[in-house]
């Protein structure tokens, strides 16, 4: 079922992940489908989350780390996960220089550089800013469009919330249990008496409103409600819809299969799927060559129609010159509305 | 009950027979608490002891907050200096 419209009804949701193998478009797509939706009057959020990012590119003008206007409603932002990492690194710095000894300074920088090559740190740093925006999403913009990496990172990212949302359960019960001690500390009544090695958790007992205690049990709550709020919209289907992008072609229909079963397994369902460069009768020309091409995605356009059946269907033909710029983006726009 | 005005013969005696029945159980549960606490900084500082924690980038910001607990903890092991070859607290 090939629908005209469905795409156009999902510009109604707060956000659209675009989604898909590498190299099928996912970008063309999504800078379209931005702009079209600017130029029907949504105040629009292009955001990429690929670390290798073209959204600049595509628009012919410079992006980056910020939030830019690139046209009327439409603004566009490449998320780079080192400069939020690196920001993070060193706001932790600075905390932990304001309790250590002034001579243990280099040993904070040094222990602290070495976190910011950690392996998952980058994409710690890129959850954050992703769950930052999805909190605020609805607010400041009516839609918020994510242009995603390659599928594997894109399912990683969507599984992040979840993950770290039970390990800071873990650590909120690990709190409250020690809470729980305090708590019959107290009633056990504190006379001062306590053996010498204990007297200080005596003392973390009755904490001060700006304990240690409070700041765990802060930062901890903070980050769970930041994972949870993240992984509540995304599955909420009146809020959040995934779009997948594919080519007719042998591989890119293998990893589509992949990519909406691993996303199942996260509860998240696709709501179209755009098939993009194809092939189709209306595009002219013979030879046998062309010919040829033409029988080939016939074929796969047919398999994609028996596999992914049960998905609506967005089907964009291949274009005679590359898609870039404002008027060959708008024209990609209406073949998906 | 540990009111310290009430200087009668029966306050003073509550007092002692309730820290006669009470100092064994508040002992074992600042014990339990701080082991609790020492697991919770375990976790925290999983990765610089070598275990994988999926979550370094969110623990970083917990370390400077644990760096007074750590420095008890390491001076309760009679470690004179922290363990931790990339951390320092005194």
């Amino acid at each position: 079922m090939t629908i005209s419209g469905v795409v156009r009804d999902l510009l109604d949701r707060q956000i659209l992940f675009i989604g898909g193998k590498g190299g099928v478009g996912k970008t063309t797509i999504a800078a379209s489908l931005a702009i079209s939706a600017a130029d029907l009057g949504y105040t629009c959020l292009l955001v990429s989350t690929d670390p290798a990012h073209s959204l600049g590119d595509i628009f012919g003008i410079e992006i980056g780390d910020s939030e830019t206007t690139v046209s009327e409603n439409l603004t566009a932002l490449e998320i780079d996960p080192e400069r939020t990492a690196t920001a993070h690194i060193v706001t932790v710095k600075d905390n932990m220089k304001r309790l250590v000894h002034p001579r243990l300074y280099s040993e904070v920088d040094r222990q602290l550089e070495l976190a910011a090559h950690a392996p998952g740190t980058m994409e710690a740093a890129l959850l954050e800013r992703v769950a930052e925006l999805v909190c605020e999403s609805g607010s400041k913009y009516d839609l918020l469009i994510f242009d995603t990496a390659p599928s594997g990172h894109t399912v990683r990212l969507l599984s992040l919330p979840e993950i770290m949302s039970s390990w800071t359960d873990g650590l909120l019960k690990h709190r409250a249990q020690s809470g729980r001690f305090a708590a019959m500390l107290k009633t056990f009544g504190n006379a001062g008496q306590a053996s010498d090695e204990l007297s200080h958790l005596d003392s973390v007992a009755d904490h001060a409103p700006d304990s240690p205690e409070d700041r765990i049990q802060d930062l901890l709550s903070a980050r769970r409600r930041k994972f949870i709020i993240t992984r509540e919209r995304l599955l909420d289907a009146k809020t959040t819809s995934f779009l997948l992008v594919l080519n007719p072609d042998h591989l890119s229909i293998l990893e589509t299969e992949k990519v909406i079963t691993s996303l199942l397994s996260f509860d998240i369902k696709i709501a179209a799927l755009v098939i993009n460069r194809a092939l189709t009768s209306s595009i002219s020309g013979s030879g046998e060559f062309i010919n040829s091409r033409r029988t080939q995605d016939s074929e796969y356009l047919d398999r994609i129609k028996s596999v992914f059946g049960s998905f609506p269907r967005v089907v964009v033909p291949l274009q005679p010159r590359d898609v870039y710029g404002f008027d060959s983006l708008r024209d990609i726009g209406k073949k998906l509305l | 009950m540990t009111d310290p005005s009430n200087a009668s013969v029966w306050g003073r005696l509550g007092t002692l027979l309730s820290e006669f029945y009470n100092a064994p159980y508040r002992g074992a549960v600042a014990r339990a608490r701080r082991d609790e606490d020492d697991l919770f900084m375990l976790f925290v500082f999983a990765e610089l002891l070598g275990i994988p924690n999926p979550a370094t980038y969110y623990t970083l910001e917990l370390q400077p907050v644990l760096l007074e607990r750590f420095h008890q903890w390491h001076t309760r092991m009679g470690l004179e200096h922290s363990p931790l070859d990339h951390f320092r607290c005194c």
